[in-house]
């Protein structure tokens, strides 16, 4: 039984393919790492998972309910508004530049979409988000705004605010792609815990090291197939696709 | 002295009109401005044409030329529009039409990402644009609205056209009659005071809106 299943997943860009067929199956409590060069289509992956974009073909199940699946003529068709809304609440999506509300305190970025999604009551709202900067590291900036906030900070923050609506699922668009380097460590860290806490993870990442260490199974992406996948340790320590170590030298090499 | 305080009663007459023609044109153009920015750039293809076409018709030509076709064009179709009436419309539908081209840019310039966050956190659209996008406009649309605001009480002098017996034309009338410029004077003075409470309050707008970048 998947959480998440995304099968044979077409997606264009007008006359640019994007994806070009690929399937991707999650377990509860897995952490998954998509690697692959810029243009290989893992972002996109992400976010057709989102709902941020549509399939052209394929189809998409989360938790058991069929978000989109295609037609006789291959088409993907979209279920109900309703559905895909009631599905989407189960996935927490975390973006390479945060997307926190500028205008908005950090609690009040938490306690947005539980207030106002949820209608939970605030009190109980502010409550669980006092919890979850805790978690995050960043008690005392409850009543920061973002822009006094380190991009660090800020990812965390955003981390937080995902999590405030409880979701089954985390992914995570490059989450450390904007951050200078010496603070890559301490967002990491966080999708760590988050990792030991059996929170489902689909990341997009750069991070060899994290995906090394934290992901159950790696996905090397590129020209938007999925070229190799497997146990985090047999694609990234013996890769036995070329281009996947044509890839890791790389992105090695320039640590 | 004694001939400005003899003139004083007629110009704060004046007076009132202009400030009550601002008024109502800023009241009714601000939320109409919103609105008309937010169908100016609608999926929905003929709201947005017709919201192009608008603005083009507007802004396009001449406020002046705009109040005489409100007041003698419905004349024509047989109504008879109060004075006031015709030119509170064609302020209205003339600030309207810029105060859209503001609201626009605005929406427009507000990054992607924040639409998605909000998506993805499963807020409706309703709530993206009230909660998200809309405040965050505000900050941004200050200076140029600040701007059109300024220009509004300069443009009420227009409707002396439709002999609406508004500040600067009370001046002009004491001013032919009595063949002083006096009346000029204190006219400007009145337009100062109106223009400078307008920037201070926008400054103070700006100020208020500084506790996020």
């Amino acid at each position: 039984m998947y959480i998440l299943q995304a099968i044979d997943i077409h997606k264009n860009f007008g006359s640019l393919g994007v994806l070009h067929g690929v399937t991707l199956q999650v377990q509860k409590g897995e952490v998954i790492a998509i690697i692959g060069p810029s243009g290989s289509g893992k972002s996109t992956l992400l976010r057709c998972l989102n709902h941020l974009e549509r399939i052209d073909s394929g189809r998409i199940e989360i938790e058991g309910e069929t978000i989109a699946q295609n037609n006789s003529e291959g088409q993907a068709v979209y279920s109900s508004e309703a559905k895909i809304t009631q599905a989407r609440r189960k996935m927490g999506m975390v973006f390479q530049n945060f997307n926190l509300f500028p205008h908005k305190s950090v609690m009040e970025n938490l306690i947005m979409a539980p207030t106002r999604v949820k209608n939970m009551d605030k009190a109980e709202a502010e409550e669980s988000a006092r919890l979850l900067l805790a978690k995050v590291g960043l008690s005392q900036k409850a009543d920061n705004y973002p822009f006094e906030l380190s991009g660090g900070q800020q990812q965390r923050v955003a981390i937080a605010r995902a999590l405030a609506m409880n979701p089954d699922i985390m992914c995570f668009d490059e989450p450390t792609s904007a951050l200078d380097p010496e603070l890559t460590g301490e967002v990491l860290m966080v999708m760590k815990d988050l990792a030991l806490e059996d929170m489902t993870m689909v990341v997009v990442t750069h991070e060899i090291g994290f995906a090394r260490e934290v992901a159950d199974r790696v996905i090397f992406m590129d020209e938007g197939v999925i070229m190799e996948e497997g146990q985090a340790e047999e694609v990234l320590l013996n890769p036995r696709q070329e281009r996947t170590s044509a890839f890791l030298s790389k992105v090695l090499m320039a640590r | 002295m004694d001939y400005i305080i003899m003139l004083l009663p007629s110009m704060l007459k004046g007076l009132t009109v202009t400030l009550k023609l601002f008024s109502i044109t800023l009241v009714m153009a601000l939320p109409l401005g919103v609105i008309m920015g937010m169908a100016r750039i609608s999926s929905f293809s003929p709201l947005r044409w017709f919201m192009e076409f608008y603005v083009w018709l507007f802004r396009g030509t001449p406020l002046l030329l705009q109040l005489l076709f409100m007041y003698f064009g419905l004349m024509t179709l047989g109504l008879r529009p109060e004075r006031e009436m015709a030119a509170y419309l064609a302020f209205v539908l003339n600030y309207s039409a810029y105060l859209a081209e503001i609201f626009r840019a605005g929406i427009q310039s507000i990054d992607r990402g924040q639409y998605e966050a909000a998506d993805v956190l499963g807020l409706s659209r309703y709530q993206t644009m009230k909660n998200i996008i809309l405040p965050q406009v505000f900050k941004r649309v200050l200076p140029p609205i600040g701007n059109e605001v300024i220009n509004l009480v300069k443009d009420t002098a227009l409707v002396y056209v439709l002999a609406i017996s508004e500040l600067s034309r009370v001046a002009r009338t004491h001013v032919m009659r009595d063949d002083t410029f006096i009346p000029f004077l204190i006219a400007a003075i009145f337009y100062l005071m109106m223009t400078g409470m307008v920037q201070r309050f926008f400054k103070w707008l700006e100020l208020r809106y500084d506790y996020f970048h």
